[in-house]
């Protein structure tokens, strides 16, 4: 499988209001995508995710290291042909209404004005918007913007869709929503690198993952590899009555075996990682 | 690390078109900030009170002092609006972070300080147009009025003459096109609104003077000194250049050359201005 996203010891420094201090914000980071992934970035505010996201759209300069998309160094600008970008908390000109938006970064991305229309057009209803499309954004709910803010990610068709936090101040309706919209982003073959603080979501959505911590990453892999605590023999056993179940724990600890009460999730690593 | 480059991606050239789209997307943005609609009604006030004032100009002849105090009042709220309204639209998405989401599109950091320029330019033209105009219909009517009250007073008939308002009005535009390339510069660095605006409004004041710094460097004894002068007078515009208000109110003739000198002159300092900021914008972290 090519790498849609290749991240090769990405290093980004801030000054600080001190004289000849910096901040390091991504430290060394490496880490690939494959095409058709959805990969999850996860990590604790200040941990540099949205460094790394702003160096992939070529917003900021690496101070060391280097990032592609699709072997096409993220500093052209003709990469972002291939990238579409949610923002946190999309803000959009409230004046404009949500096909106007659609159609104007659709034309921003290269289509004629009659395609952005009918994409646009294509994109709102998919996203739920259909009814709201001549209505002006500044009227629009949260949620609402951030299905428009998918819309406009997705209106130029991008091989690789960056979601940063894309189910924030959504109702759990919304976030679910969000979820198909996600996978059927994969079933298309689309590349999506998400960064949620939803671990539910992010574990129920994304094929790997990766964590970071003040801008290192602490760990890297697929999902169940990492819930996976590496004994080979765990069972998850159901639809047993109490009484069974008593008697199943009493038996595997007779025999020297262990019974946890509940398998690790996401949210169980996250904070392991994090300690 | 490996990979295998799947997808080539096409040479995106410069386009014009998305500069022009952002321009228009600014203008809409521009023509609904309340601001812009206050001043452009406190400046028709003030056109309007001078009819008020006229009678306090002891000496002067009553359309000389309408067209002075026209010619004032687009000076001074043309420049303000130049300056708050550049900062808004440029400084206000980045800001709100609305710039992220459009340079995470296919869009070239000129392309997107061109169009910010663009749609300031074309409200600030839409400004400048509408205060001329009106500037012009009022001083049609007061000296419609005037011949009819006092015909002997205009023995040749009507003495203003309207397409050299109309000139003062495209003269106008251009100096403000020239400040607010200037302000666009100073927004690539500034990461506050209050620092850009605070810079538009002194270098406003500093190209009313550039030709004191001119004189000085003609002046000036020592080559430091004379060196100092020089790149003052050639970094900062001479706004003054553009200032034909005096002469239209004096009923001094104007030569074709002169016109043609400014507007090259404000096309070239303007064309600088916007070059040096795309350079300092290609280089700014979001």
């Amino acid at each position: 499988m090519a790498n849609a996203i290749e991240i090769a010891g990405l290093t980004k420094d801030f000054p600080v209001a001190v004289k000849g201090k910096r901040l390091r914000a991504v430290d060394d980071l490496s880490l690939s995508v494959g095409e058709g992934e959805v990969y999850g970035l996860l990590g604790p505010n200040g941990s540099g995710k949205s460094t790394t996201i702003k160096a992939l759209l070529g917003l900021l300069k690496p101070t060391k290291g280097s990032c592609s998309v699709f072997g096409s160094p993220c500093s052209e600008v003709s990469t972002r042909l291939m990238l579409g970008y949610l923002p946190e908390a999309p803000y959009f000109p409230r004046f404009m209404s949500g096909l106007e938006l659609v159609i104007y970064f659709g034309e921003l991305c290269g289509l004629k004005k009659s395609e952005a229309e009918e994409r646009g057009t294509e994109l709102l209803e998919e996203l739920g918007l259909a009814g709201a499309r001549e209505q002006r954004i500044g009227t629009y709910s949260k949620g609402m913007l951030q299905r428009l803010g998918m819309a406009q990610a997705l209106v130029g068709d991008p091989k690789v869709v960056i979601l940063d936090e894309p189910t924030a101040g959504v109702d759990p309706i919304g976030a679910r929503d969000i979820g198909q919209i996600i996978l059927r982003q994969k079933e298309m073959g689309k590349t999506v690198l998400l960064c949620s603080h939803l671990l539910s979501h992010v574990e129920s959505l994304c094929d790997r993952v990766a964590i970071l911590n003040r801008g290192k990453l602490m760990t890297e892999g697929r999902v169940e590899d990492l819930l996976s605590d590496g004994d080979a023999s765990g069972l998850l056993i159901e639809g047993l009555s109490e009484e069974k179940r008593v008697r199943l724990i009493a038996e595997v600890e007779s025999n020297g075996g262990r019974v946890s009460k509940r398998s690790k999730s996401l949210s169980d690593l996250f904070m392991e990682q994090l300690k | 690390m490996t990979h295998t480059p799947e997808f080539e991606t096409p040479n995106l050239s410069w386009s014009f078109r998305r500069a022009w789209l952002i321009g228009q997307n600014a203008f809409r943005e521009a023509i609904r900030m309340k601001f812009f609609a206050a001043l452009m009604v406190l400046a028709l006030a003030a056109f309007a009170s001078s009819f008020v004032f006229r009678e306090f100009n002891f000496g002067a002849s009553e359309l000389k002092f309408i067209a002075d105090f026209g010619f004032g009042g687009l000076s001074l709220f043309g420049s303000i609006l130049t300056v708050i309204l550049t900062v808004q639209l440029f400084l206000g998405e980045i800001e709100h972070r609305t710039a992220l989401t459009l340079l995470a599109k296919p869009v070239r950091r000129s392309e997107y300080t061109l169009g910010k320029y663009i749609g300031a330019m074309i409200a600030i033209a839409c400004f400048v147009a509408s205060l001329t105009l009106a500037l012009a219909l009022a001083l049609w009517i007061r000296e419609t009025q005037l011949i009819a009250e006092s015909p002997d007073l205009f023995p040749e008939g009507r003495v203003m003459r309207y397409g050299d308002i109309l000139m003062f009005g495209v003269m106008h535009m251009l100096r403000l096109g020239v400040l607010s390339a200037l302000v666009v510069l100073f927004c690539t660095y500034a990461t506050s609104t209050m620092f850009a605006m605070l810079m538009g409004f002194l270098v406003w004041i500093g190209g009313q003077l550039q030709h004191v710094a001119t004189e000085a460097w003609v002046a000036s004894g020592t080559v430091v000194s004379k060196l100092g002068y020089a790149f003052v007078s050639l970094l900062l515009p001479n706004f003054h250049l553009f200032d034909i208000g005096d002469k239209i109110a004096l009923g001094e003739a104007i030569a074709l050359s002169g016109y043609a000198k400014a507007m090259i002159y404000g096309l070239l300092y303007a064309s600088f201005y916007l070059t040096v900021s795309f350079i300092s914008f290609s280089k700014r972290e979001l």
